[in-house]
């Protein structure tokens, strides 16, 4: 920040005139930023305002003439039945988060701190191998797991265990997003990780601090920017999917995603109304991370 | 519902039109292709878009471009013996490329991806899109041999009226796959499901589709495949709820496995897929609900970018000579709306009812047409309570 604001006349100002340092100072940001600051101006903020825009038109479908500005489609929003949709679409997204940080930890922490150095970054490409083959194909291969005859109750029927239904459920919607989503957990994590002081750690051995004790009270809240950053893409992320909850999720797993997708493609083509939902799945994606980034720092702050 | 572009958003008004209907889309399709290779009975999808191509023969423009045919198609349309028997014939070169949905088609199609093709295989609301954004070649009926019989229900379409810009080329059914030893024996359509939904948990699939799914309860109740009346998709929509439970997913692809391994009782699927599964799965057996079903069209068109419409007459007079189309009603399992070729097929094919329904279920048969905006909301609607309740 201090670098945009020369207010000091200090530095150089034998040397050039102030007006020339003031635009170069200008300038340098603009040079910098122009190529990503274009980008995402074409490719993310202008259509962003064109969904705007269409969800303020009620009713507004392609190929037919576009009435008066309102917010009919917002009003639309508000039945029962798309609260459902939103509510089972962040339930998934928040057990989602939920599973791959409670399974990516303990990996992340053991390929940071107790793997061997030179086998790290072998593991870790390991690990995010699976991000290499489609969601799509991972997700049928989950059909082939759970399903009713298939390898999973193969193995418990091999053990004596009973046989398990969760295809077509929510948990097989939780097992093949959480599979899905993991490896960036866990590719976050292990850059928080580490970057942990390990001085730290000896230090609250030496006075007296249990592994337990040094693992909440120094392990966590070091790497907790990066519990939250984790965790912030990977709720964001399974909140956009539908492949996954609609392949392994049965007949009762519409998302809103699906929702929006059916009312652009679908048999309505309200793009009105479906400019709305993506408006309010942005509104709440923005505020979670808004809250999160807040809460999330200050956490780490204070600790 | 013709479009009228009075006040329209400059920038949409580029992208390509979005279908109505949406047989096949291209998620679902896709996703068949994928677990066509995941679960390695990739024989049954992908064999003809490489194989064919051969890589040599591009249509490179200049005199080899008349003696190359390009042709857009579904998989499973064509195969090598098809492609050699017309190059002998006509000494033109074909070169195939498939799509998996109408919609990409399309797509490609209107961004200009698509301009060596002189030959395409929209379905039936396809052929009416495209004829509204003006794609189509009117054919030229002096040129066209072979096509005067056609099966009645294809001699005026309601796509295409008089057939003037589309040869219908292959038709097929939504209907009914089972396994008979799962449900104790054959099942003539929609009244088992309701007659045992507390004995089928989870142990039917079904399209992916508002239209096919709300349709075939329409009819099972005794009203129209397109109903526009609000009592009675209402009703329908009742009448769905109480078979919720029974109902595993909505799949319009990806239950062939499940089904073939005893996980599903039945699906409801389109013929041609039916029809693939049981070339491998013998056990299964597919029926046209005795309520009446959907009946969808598969046509060969000429887009107007078309680099060689006269190679494309060929290719639409060569299909329709009646042995040839026999013959490949033989080999690919595909049904054929062209009564000569009917005529000349083996009595075991012609009395197929998976691939020729009898004439009183054809009577009871329709093929999916607009509904007016309101009661396609309508329609939305239900199908986002359905698949979220």
């Amino acid at each position: 920040m201090s670098t945009t604001t020369p207010t000091s006349p200090i530095a150089g100002s034998s040397t050039s005139p102030n007006w020339q340092r003031k635009l170069k100072n200008l300038i340098q940001p603009l040079v910098l930023l122009a190529p990503s600051g274009l980008w995402l101006l074409l490719l993310l903020v202008v259509p962003t305002l064109l969904i705007l825009e269409l969800s303020l038109i009620p009713g507004f479908r392609l190929g037919q003439p576009a009435g008066d500005y309102g917010i009919g489609n917002y009003f639309e929003i508000f039945q029962p039945v798309y609260f459902q949709v939103i509510w089972r679409s962040v339930m998934f997204a928040l057990g989602t988060t939920l599973a791959c940080l409670l399974l990516g930890y303990p990996v992340a922490y053991w390929i940071a701190i107790k793997a061997p150095k030179r086998w790290r970054n072998l593991l870790l490409v390991g690990f995010i191998l699976p991000l290499w083959t489609s969601s799509l194909l991972r997700a049928y291969a989950w059909i082939t797991i759970l399903r009713p005859s298939g390898l999973l109750n193969s193995l418990l029927g091999a053990f004596g265990l009973p046989g398990q239904e969760w295809l077509n459920r929510s948990p097989a919607v939780f097992i093949g997003m959480a599979y899905s989503f993991l490896p960036y957990m866990v590719l976050i994590l292990y850059a928080s990780l580490e970057k942990l002081d390990r001085r730290l750690l000896e230090a609250a051995a030496d006075l007296g601090a249990t592994p337990q004790e040094s693992f909440w009270k120094i392990t966590v809240p070091q790497t907790l920017p990066g519990i939250a950053a984790g965790s912030l893409l990977v709720f964001i992320a399974s909140l956009g999917d539908f492949v996954v909850p609609e392949l392994l999720g049965g007949a009762s797993s519409m998302t809103v995603s699906r929702l929006i997708y059916n009312q652009f493609l679908g048999a309505t083509r309200n793009w009105g109304l479906g400019s709305s939902l993506s408006m309010i799945l942005i509104f709440a994606v923005s505020v979670s991370i808004a809250l999160l980034l807040k809460y999330g720092d200050r956490d780490a702050a204070q600790s | 519902m013709p479009p009228t572009r009075s006040r329209n958003f400059r920038l949409l008004s580029h992208s390509p039109q979005i279908s109505l209907a949406t047989r096949r889309r291209f998620l679902q399709a896709s996703a068949a292709a994928v677990s066509g290779i995941v679960l390695s009975n990739c024989a049954r999808n992908l064999s003809t878009s490489s194989s064919e191509a051969d890589p040599n023969q591009t249509s490179s423009g200049g005199s080899a471009a008349n003696k190359t045919l390009n042709i857009y198609t579904w998989a499973n349309y064509t195969d090598d013996e098809l492609i050699n028997g017309f190059k002998n014939a006509t000494g033109i070169q074909v070169v195939v490329d498939t799509y998996d949905s109408n919609e990409t088609m399309l797509a490609k199609m209107q961004s200009g991806g698509g301009k060596q093709y002189s030959i395409v295989y929209p379905s039936d609301y396809m052929v009416q899109q495209m004829l509204e954004a003006e794609m189509l070649v009117s054919l030229d009926k002096s040129k066209l041999q072979g096509v005067d019989r056609l099966m009645e229900n294809w001699q005026n379409p309601v796509y295409d009226p008089e057939n003037a810009h589309s040869v219908p080329a292959v038709w097929g059914t939504t209907g009914l796959t089972y396994n008979p030893d799962k449900t104790g024996g054959d099942i003539e359509g929609w009244d088992y499901v309701w007659d045992n939904a507390d004995q089928l948990s989870r142990q039917l699939t079904m399209i992916n589709d508002v239209r096919e799914v709300m349709g075939a309860t329409l009819k099972y109740l005794g009203y129209s495949y397109n109903s526009t009346k609000q009592a009675e998709i209402e009703e329908a929509y009742n009448k769905l709820l109480e078979i919720k439970p029974t109902i595993a997913s909505f799949l319009t692809n990806g239950w062939e496995d499940q089904l073939a391994s005893g996980d599903l009782q039945l699906a409801m699927a389109y013929s041609t897929d039916a029809i693939a599964l049981m070339e491998e799965s013998p056990d299964l057996k597919y029926v046209v609900p005795e309520s009446g079903t959907s009946l969808w069209t598969d046509t060969m068109v000429i887009p107007k970018s078309a680099p060689n419409p006269d190679a494309a007459y060929e290719w639409i007079n060569f299909i329709n000579e009646p042995e040839n189309s026999a013959k490949l009603v033989e080999r690919l399992k595909i049904s054929t709306p062209n009564e000569a070729a009917f005529d000349q097929l083996p009595d075991t094919l012609k009395q197929d009812r998976n691939l020729f329904p009898s004439k009183q279920v054809l009577a009871k048969c329709e093929g999916i047409a607009p509904v007016p905006q309101e009661i396609a909301d309508l329609y939305d609607r239900y199908w986002t309570q359905l698949t979220s309740t």
